[in-house]
């Protein structure tokens, strides 16, 4: 079916589009009023805004019907019903904005991922006084947390998903606390405008080319009268290590295969470079890296990088692969 | 499209409760519902719940359907409609049950707790008794605890819930308890209330036709209360004034539909002290307004005094009323009337009960005077055989012959009826009043209780001098002439037999104080209407009373209710008070111009204070010693002290 074109918006895309535009104007006007908070915001009253939901409404509709019927006729135990409901729902307008008053909010940081991947932003939430807060909740746009509990004094860790689809630092400008309780007739909330980032790694290529060769460096052999090597520590074992080199006596102990390492034992390594994979853009061959310093991290082979701007030695290990991904996430063209 | 049907069990939390307070919302209905309706909404609760339980399948679409058309139709056929109260509470029921049927998600279950509170409200359209209210509270705190257990995190027990939903009910109560004061009550309904003829209202019939209606009921239900704000009266002053009936067609006296008349107040000329007293009415959806002989002034909105001195108000009494009056027992009313008038109050058809007319004029000759013919009346009345009785027999279409020379007995209408035929034949001007005599104190309440047992109807006589003079021909007929009901015999002689006196005494003390307390109740709770609101308005201390005024006062204290709940609830979320020592010591650590370090303990800090030599060495270990020990250690309120003054001296 072709559709033709309309030349007036929806009644629902109307609404929906001015809806987004007050929005977006309220929030940004809460931005101006409260600024960037700090990474732990205890949440004062002035800052928790609260509005009736749509349970919210229909309760105020059957409350008022329960209003008119009681004045019509009369009847004094139903208008102490329907005052007692009104009542209510004024109890219930506090008790909702209370229940998240108060609040401390701390971020307490984000494991960094592959792009692609969803970045988990950690916030812990505290609550700091001498009753039980419930229902609590995390958001931001397209995510929210799951809904916690907190116990008096109690402390938990929300997590924000956020789903990436490319490499850099991505940051939340805007979260928002928000809590129905105790009846859902209330909605109350509170923006948190915290300086709350993470790095996104590039995505491993999935159809990289095969890593540059492995370049074996031979150590000097130092004979000494024993004709020993001089023992330098103990590594994961991997296809291809002499036996001889494989401590028995720790594999007995722990039921871990480990080859012991000695200075100036012929040592493997690769440089993975930015520019020799020149046939790809620029944003594939970071890619390509990514995927080669996985690999080789898996493996627990040396690996170096160098990048237009960069160059990391051949090593191993997490601050390595971490110092290495962190420099093709921000890579920005090598400009030195 | 087809919609999955499948449950998981994801509200067997919250299902059970939103069940329980659907049942107690119901319960009260089910007296007065079919009983296949309740059994229909069990069956479907229990339906429900077993597929939750077993994670089975909703019922499919065309099941429902035909569920909800024959539930429909059953309704139809049982009242022939669906408005008013009974109908409306029985739709109600099914669609709970109904909806029960297609609950998945936790919108359907807002849709059920919202049914089950306009169940409650729906009963409370039926019945408003004293436990009424305690059952309501009950009711709305189980569907708080439902909606509590839907809307809460997991973490929240039942009995969290249950408490959390009585917390809220108790701050709500202040503010519901000033809404109800102060809302200004109107008095004329919105749309017409649909009258519940399930449960007809008894009372007196506008007209009284001797012998027609050969049974009168003895029902002991309550037609009104009094409380006298002074001593109350004599039993024999104990007329209630309802209605005047001044036209006799020969069969049926009747009476003129309610009209206000400016003189009649006038005509009365009070003698004797005044009579003060508050009545509560309940609802006879007539006009008749009921006061004691002879009513003065009144405090009842749209109440006004007829041409015969009795009251009336311009809208039926559908609702319980309380209005206070003031009466006097001695009086004088309308000492002058028109020669006009006394034509009208002696107008009898022609021809009618010729008997009786001619034994009126034998009689009249005989005495001479008004007086003495009255007084001849009253002793035929008292000397010959005449019985009274509430199981008269029939009479004919000459009711007043046929009762005066044929089977005489009858109550008081026949009395009243006869004695007026007799005075009107030979010239005296005559009306008979309907109303009530007598009433039962209720010593807990120190109220009277008139029944409609009590209904009574006497004759007022015109005199020259004296005006309207009532004359009760029913008393004429001694009480050991009275004839009781068997049924009453029947009953005091098995309660003697059986040796029952004491019991029954109990009992009928029991009843009476159930009563003092119903009084209470029907007084100030539900006869809380506009005039009484106004009265308890200006006992408050307010001047004027307006609807304006009370609104502008309601909303004033709600939110100043609403500001001291809102404290309440700060408090309660206060962080815990900080420790009184560590107060002392931070006095110290801003004294020595140090920021601590994250993770430095009081005594690192000491040394790194006395290396700083900013204080001396003793004040230091002595402050650091004492809010170590004050702080973690045994004996820290004397610590406390030490800590308290060392700080103190430094600063």
């Amino acid at each position: 079916m072709s559709s033709i074109p309309w030349p007036f918006p929806s009644p629902r895309g109307l609404v929906s589009s001015v809806k987004a535009r007050a929005n977006t104007r309220v929030q940004t006007w809460a931005r101006k009023r409260q600024g960037t908070d700090p990474d732990t915001t205890t949440l004062g009253s002035g800052r928790v805004y609260i509005l009736p939901t749509g349970v919210g409404l229909i309760f105020g509709l059957m409350v008022f019907a329960m209003l008119l019927g009681s004045m019509n006729y009369n009847n004094n135990l139903a208008f102490v019903l329907t005052f007692f409901l009104i009542g209510l729902g004024f109890v219930a307008m506090h008790q909702c904005q209370r229940n998240l008053v108060g609040l401390e909010l701390t971020f307490a940081g984000a494991d960094s991922v592959f792009a692609g991947q969803s970045i988990r932003f950690r916030v812990a939430v505290t609550n700091q006084s001498k009753s039980a807060r419930y229902g609590i909740r995390l958001y931001a746009p397209d995510t929210q947390s799951d809904v916690h509990d907190l116990r008096p004094g109690e402390s938990k860790v929300f997590i924000l998903p956020v789903p990436t689809d490319k490499r850099g630092r991505v940051s939340l400008q805007r979260f928002g606390v928000r809590t129905l309780f105790p009846f859902e007739l209330f909605r109350s909330w509170a923006w948190l405008h915290m300086n709350i980032n993470g790095l996104v790694y590039p995505a491993p290529s999935d159809n990289a080319p095969q890593p540059p060769p492995t370049m074996v460096a031979h150590g000097h052999r130092q004979h000494d009268a024993r004709g020993e090597e001089d023992f330098a520590g103990l590594r994961k074992y991997h296809d291809g290590d002499s036996p001889r080199h494989v401590a028995w006596k720790a594999y007995a102990r722990t039921g871990q295969l480990l080859s012991k390492q000695f200075a100036g034992a012929d040592t493997s390594s690769q440089w993975f470079d930015f520019n020799e994979i020149a046939s790809f853009d620029v944003e594939t061959r970071l890619s390509i890296l990514t995927r080669w310093i996985v690999d080789a991290d898996r493996t627990l082979e040396d690996y170096g990088l160098r990048v237009p701007g960069g160059e990391f030695a051949p090593a191993h290990g997490e601050r390595h692969r971490r110092q290495c991904l962190e420099t093709l996430a921000l890579f920005d063209g090598g400009t030195t | 499209m087809v919609k999955p049907r499948g449950t998981d069990g994801s509200l067997l939390s919250s299902l059970p409760w939103t069940l329980t307070a659907l049942v107690f919302s119901l319960a009260p209905h089910v007296p007065f519902i079919p009983i296949w309706i309740t059994a229909a909404f069990l069956g479907c609760a229990a339906w429900r719940y077993v597929i939750e339980k077993q994670r089975r399948a909703l019922p499919g679409t065309w099941v429902r359907a035909v569920l909800a058309l024959g539930c429909f139709l059953g309704v139809l056929a049982t009242y022939g409609g669906i408005s008013g109260v009974g109908p409306g509470s029985a739709l109600l029921a099914i669609m709970a049950a109904l909806k029960l049927l297609e609950t998945r998600k936790r919108r359907d279950q807002f849709v059920l707790l919202f049914l089950s509170i306009f169940l409650v409200m729906s009963s409370l359209l039926r019945e408003q008794y004293l436990w009424s209210l305690p059952y309501m509270l009950l009711s709305i705190l189980v569907v708080m605890t439902a909606w509590l257990r839907m809307s809460a995190g997991k973490s929240q027990t039942a009995r969290q819930s249950f408490a959390t939903g009585g917390r809220l009910l108790m701050y709500a109560a202040p503010l519901a308890i000033v809404m109800w004061v102060f809302f200004p009550r109107i008095s004329t309904p919105f749309w017409a209330v649909p009258i519940d003829t399930s449960r007809a209202m008894s009372g007196l019939s506008d007209t009284m036709s001797p012998g027609d209606i050969s049974e009168l009921s003895m029902s002991d239900e309550v037609a009104f209360r009094v409380s006298f704000d002074d001593a109350i009266p004599e039993p024999r002053d104990r007329y209630w004034r309802g209605l005047v009936l001044t036209r006799f067609n020969g069969r049926t006296w009747s009476g003129r539909e309610p009209s206000i008349s400016r003189f009649a107040q006038d005509q009365i000329e009070i003698i004797g002290e005044r009579v003060d007293y508050e009545v509560t009415l309940e609802p006879t959806q007539q006009q008749w307004i009921f006061a004691l002989d002879i009513p003065y002034t009144w405090s009842l909105s749209k109440t006004f005094m007829g041409p015969q001195q009795q009251l009336a108000r311009s809208i039926p009494i559908d609702q319980r009323i309380s209005y206070s009056a003031t009466s006097y027992t001695d009086y004088r009313v309308q000492t002058d009337l028109s020669r006009q008038y006394q034509i009208w109050y002696t107008d009898l058809p022609d021809g009618s009960n010729p008997r009786t007319a001619e034994l009126a004029r034998e009689m009249y000759t005989a005495a001479g005077s008004d007086r003495a013919f009255v007084n001849a009346v009253l002793e035929k009345l008292n000397q010959e055989e005449y019985y009274y009785t509430l199981e008269p027999p029939p009479l004919g279409s000459n009711p007043v012959d046929r009762f005066l020379f044929e089977t005489r007995r009858g109550f008081c209408e026949h009395y009243a009826s006869a004695f007026s035929v007799m005075l009107r034949s030979v010239g005296i001007p005559t009306r008979i009043v309907l109303g009530y005599h007598g009433g039962e104190l209720n010593p807990m309440g120190g109220h009277l209780i008139v029944r409609q047992s009590d209904a009574h109807a006497w004759t007022e006589i015109w005199i020259e001098g004296l005006g309207w003079h009532r004359v009760d021909p029913t008393a004429a007929v001694a009480p050991e002439r009275i004839e009781m009901s068997a049924s009453d015999a029947a009953f005091d002689g098995i309660g003697a037999t059986w040796g029952l006196t004491a019991p029954s005494r109990l009992l009928h003390q029991l009843t009476l104080t159930w009563d003092a307390l119903n009084t209470k109740w029907n007084e100030w709770i539900l006869g809380y209407g506009p005039d009484t609101q106004n009265s308890f308005m200006q006992w408050l201390g307010m001047n004027e009373p307006s609807w304006r005024k009370m609104l502008l006062t309601l909303v004033g204290l709600v939110i100043g209710i609403i500001m001291l709940i809102s404290t309440v609830m700060m408090i309660r979320y206060r962080p815990p008070a900080k420790d009184e020592a560590a107060i002392q010591y931070q006095r110290f650590v801003k004294k020595t111009g140090l920021d601590p370090q994250t993770g430095e303990t009081p005594r690192v800090f000491a040394l790194r204070v006395q290396a700083s030599g900013s204080m001396p060495t003793p004040t230091v270990e002595t402050i650091t010693e004492a809010y170590m020990v004050a702080r973690y250690g045994p004996g820290g309120d004397a610590a406390f002290e030490r800590l308290k003054q060392a700080v103190g001296a430094i600063a």
